[in-house]
């Protein structure tokens, strides 16, 4: 075997060799990608059952129980000024941390003693664990205006 | 010179003054109270107004009105008007016939009625009750209803849009082929001592509701309200007030 074959038959061992590790390398990156994505990235379903505490005017504040994937203690700043379309900033108090977000939904049959609601809800934040959560969702409820109460389901994906 | 500057004053006056009785100017005043009128508490609105016609002259008929109330008032979450009554329920047999849970207030009006030569003032009364929801928003139904001279019921809906109540004054004649009769002044109240019914394990139970929330803070310069006006043959007045900040403490 000449020098040359000698040259080239080397060169391909090593050829191998870089592209075996580059091919472990990439999947080792997309394993740990993977799973640092799925670590943050949470499913929402979610029913409160939230109960009147104080208003002013127009706005309502409730505050109850919230069961289901992300359990904890919901608060509710409601905005129902005659607009079909009402508002609310909440605050859910959860294990580790708080999330809190923005909603808006559309009441139907509004003169009925418990209108129902449907709409979408944003995450724009929080705190500890998810200091840095986003996301959003959909929302169904119902509001209850003798008692100034709601029941409010959501399903929702949470990115923190 | 003084005397000729005088009457060009006279007739500038006269000028402006003249179309006013061609038209037969109105003027109007509105006026709102709270009562309690506490920050964050539960309260009952009385809202009214005011018109005054050209002196010694039958006012022209009203046929609009344009309401401007604080847009957070809490009339939506007030409780008030869980049930609803239908315009034709209403005007045909009047608020005895709706669900007492769609009672929202009450109040009165004076008319003048115009009768031969002379005017003769009535006075009618007013129920403010819920009516089927438009889009979404909720309606009120003014109904006003007059005895004698003229037995007449007329209903006027609105939707309660925030901040704002449009109503559309329909055109009642004193006698068949007669001149309309005119709405003088109006008082309602929104809310008061209200008595609603609700199921409570298988049992009616009274309630009352509990009335029209103020906001926690008074804006600059107190709440305000507004109305423009509208008469027969294109007349035009507005009028505004504020309800005061309640004092601290």
């Amino acid at each position: 075997m000449s020098y040359a074959d000698r040259l080239r038959a080397e060169m391909r061992r090593h050829s191998t060799k870089r592209i075996a590790l580059t091919l472990a390398l990439t999947l080792l990156g997309l394993s740990c990608a993977a799973q640092a994505s799925a670590a943050h990235v949470f499913k929402i379903r979610d029913e409160g059952h939230l109960h009147f505490i104080k208003s002013s005017g127009s706005q309502l504040i409730d505050e109850g129980h919230s069961s289901g994937t992300f359990p904890g203690i919901a608060r509710v700043r409601f905005t129902y000024n005659g607009n079909p379309i009402v508002a609310a900033q909440f605050t859910i108090y959860g294990r580790y941390g708080t999330i809190v977000g923005r909603a808006n939904g559309r009441l139907s049959n509004p003169t009925s003693t418990s209108p129902s609601l449907r709409g979408s809800l944003t995450i724009t934040g929080g705190s500890g664990r998810y200091a840095h959560a986003s996301g959003g969702g959909e929302l169904f409820g119902v509001f209850y205006r003798r008692s100034y109460a709601l029941t409010v389901q959501t399903i929702a994906t949470l990115h923190y | 010179m003084a005397i000729s500057r005088a009457c060009a004053a006279l007739l500038v006056a006269l000028a402006l003054w003249l179309p006013g009785i061609a038209r037969g100017a109105q003027s109007a005043r509105i006026s709102a109270a709270f009562t309690p009128k506490r920050l964050g508490a539960a309260t009952t609105v009385r809202m009214g107004f005011r018109l005054t016609g050209y002196a010694g002259h039958v006012h022209a008929p009203l046929t609009g009105l344009d309401f401007h109330y604080p847009a957070d008032l809490g009339i939506i979450t007030s409780g008030l008007g869980v049930a609803t009554c239908t315009p034709t329920q209403l005007e045909a047999d009047g608020a005895a016939a709706c669900p007492p849970n769609s009672i929202m207030g009450h109040g009165s009006a004076e008319v003048q009625v115009p009768f031969g030569g002379e005017v003769v003032h009535e006075t009618a009364s007013i129920v403010l009750v819920a009516g089927p929801s438009e889009n979404g928003f909720l309606r009120l139904l003014a109904c006003a209803t007059g005895l004698t001279p003229v037995a007449a019921r007329i209903v006027m809906p609105t939707l309660l849009i925030a901040g704002h109540l449009q109503i559309s004054v329909p055109l009642v004649a004193s006698l068949p082929e007669g001149p309309d009769v005119a709405v003088v002044s109006v008082q309602v109240t929104l809310g008061g001592r209200l008595t609603y019914y609700e199921q409570v394990q298988g049992r009616t139970v009274a309630y009352h509701p509990k009335g029209v929330t103020l906001p926690k803070r008074c804006p600059h310069g107190g709440f305000r309200f507004s109305a423009a006006f509208s008469f027969l043959g294109g007349g035009r007045a507005g009028a505004q007030t504020a309800v005061r900040c309640p004092q601290r403490g």
